[in-house]
């Protein structure tokens, strides 16, 4: 028994599981209000027919997709808006100003006026989750390029690399290391997008179903919904760390076969 | 080879070297002492085109292609593995990657690191690091060698071993070597003329020595030739006063 509650996974699920189940007596004896906190069995059980029902299908899709898109979008937007202001004075000139303030003020202010713009159909989430993460990327492909290791750029001149040998070897990895340190944080930022977007006014959509629960004083739909989106993130955040494991295997790989 | 005229190379209102001239002949092995701060590595930099100069020449006997710059820290990227690093400069001089890469392979066995090829820059030791950045330099056939402190960071023994074998090379293939350390004794032992560089700013060529001890040379029995240990009083005495000077001049 010692043994195992050395180990830092399993005291983790086995706090959880105490506290899950002394959450689920309290509110049995009546201690706690079910209807503000829900016994966990009757939370699974919401989720549960959710499923069975097939009403969540619609509604994660809307979301998935807006937060994928928003993902993709915006990464694609930030790494070539940062390498554009990186490269071309003229350029970060325009951007840095804009892109700081963006930075500064709380993004999601925004859907009101996307959802204006766009409708309340899914390009409105897309545009929210677009601009939290091509913010966020902006600065890390940005900052990254001028804090590229000038021990680098000297070694592939005097090699005889010109511009575009030092943007493929030793730019372009630089960055990616540093986009894919933000890479998990880009993946939560699409999803609030998404799911803010769907708050602020939408049909369907995780974000939706949420505004729709709250408005019905659903407390057991409400935590339900909220314990499916961090499910979900924390999948994808599982995602984005084999995604960057693999990009930056020159970084992980053989760290315990070191010679010397 | 080489030949230095009235090189200024600053990076503020005030030139950190200025008046410096040297020469490498053609298959000669030189060095260049001096305190550290007096404007080694700018030298270097500015030979191999890293910096522009103030003012003065450098003449090269050909074009940059025939430089290989040995920097003090290996500078290998630390994405690509030690046979990518190899074949890269090979691969800017518009070899096709599998040529470029079986060639790098071949340098590697060379340099006694045959089958750690795959492997990337952090799952090597500081001195195998050293060898693939030589490689890396050697691979491209160069005629004159530029080395800026290369072995400051190794342990003794990884230090001498490279050092011999890295003069065994220069001289078998005869080629031209500028090398920058502040190890008085070593630039005595590998070098034929060594020049000392007084303290900055405005660091000058002092004085320069040759090094009457005949090739090829053995590092261990170099110290031991009599033409060795006054030289090196010499220098050291030099060097010493040059230091001594710049202090003295620092406290008025
Ligand atoms: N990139 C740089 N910018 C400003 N000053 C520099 C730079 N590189 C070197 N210096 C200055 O130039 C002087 C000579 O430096 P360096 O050539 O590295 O000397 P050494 O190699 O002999 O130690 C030093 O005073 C150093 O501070
Ligand atoms: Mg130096």
């Amino acid at each position: 028994m010692n043994r195992y509650l050395e180990n830092v996974a399993v005291r983790r699920v086995l706090a959880m599981v105490l506290l899950a189940s002394a959450w689920e007596v309290l509110s049995r004896i009546g201690v706690i209000n079910p209807f503000y906190a829900p016994a966990p069995s009757e939370i699974l059980r919401v989720v549960f027919s959710l499923f069975i029902e097939g009403t969540i299908y619609n509604h994660l899709e809307a979301t998935f997709v807006a937060a994928l898109a928003g993902l993709v979008i915006g990464l694609a937007l930030g790494i070539f808006l940062g390498f554009a202001a990186a490269l071309v004075p003229l350029v970060a000139d325009v951007l840095e100003p804009i892109m700081l303030l963006l930075n500064a003020i709380p993004r999601v202010i925004l859907a009101p006026l996307f959802v204006i713009w766009l409708g309340i159909e899914i390009s409105s989430k897309i545009a929210l989750a677009v601009v939290l993460v091509a913010v966020l990327i902006f600065f890390a492909v940005y900052n990254g390029i001028k804090d590229v290791n000038q021990l680098f750029v000297d070694r592939v001149r005097t090699l005889g690399g010109g511009r575009l040998v030092l943007l493929r070897e030793v730019y372009v990895p630089s960055v990616t290391a540093w986009v894919l340190g933000s890479l998990k944080v880009a993946v939560g930022f699409a999803f609030t997008g998404a799911c803010v977007g769907e708050f602020v006014a939408a049909t369907r959509g995780l974000g939706y179903l949420l505004q729709f629960a709250q408005s019905t004083y659903n407390a057991a739909l409400t935590m339900g919904l909220i314990f499916l989106i961090m499910g979900f993130v924390l999948v994808l955040f599982f995602c984005a760390e084999v995604v960057e494991r693999w990009l930056l295997r020159w970084r992980y790989r053989g760290t315990d076969r070191r010679v010397t | 080879m080489l030949r230095v005229r009235d090189l200024a190379v600053g990076y503020g209102a005030e030139p950190v070297i200025e008046g410096v001239n040297l020469e490498v002949a053609s298959g000669k092995f030189v060095s260049l002492v001096g305190p550290s701060g007096s404007g080694k590595t700018s030298i270097l930099r500015a030979v191999s085109g890293l910096l522009t100069p103030r003012s003065g020449g450098i003449e090269l006997n050909g074009s940059r292609e025939s430089l290989g710059f040995l920097f003090q820290d290996d500078a290998l990227l630390p994405w690509r593995t030690a046979r990518e690093n190899v074949a890269l400069g090979l691969r800017i001089r518009k070899l096709p990657t599998k040529a470029a890469e079986s060639e790098a392979d071949a340098w590697l066995a060379r340099l006694g690191l045959g089958g750690f090829g795959e492997r990337f820059p952090h799952e090597l030791s500081g001195g195998q690091r050293k060898r693939v950045a030589i490689a890396q330099i050697l691979a491209l056939k160069p005629k004159l060698l530029l080395m800026d402190e290369p072995f400051a960071s190794l342990d003794a023994i990884v230090r001498t071993r490279i050092t011999q074998e890295l003069l065994n090379w220069v001289e078998r293939e005869h080629l031209s070597v500028l090398l920058v350390t502040h190890d008085l004794e070593e630039a005595l032992t590998v070098s034929d003329t060594v020049y000392l560089l007084s303290q900055g700013p405005r660091a000058r060529i002092l004085a320069s020595y040759n090094v009457a001890i005949p090739r090829p040379r053995d590092i261990f029995a170099s110290r031991k030739h009599p033409n060795f240990a006054p030289l090196l009083e010499r220098l050291w005495n030099d060097m010493s006063g040059a230091m001594n000077g710049a202090e003295f001049e620092a406290q008025r």
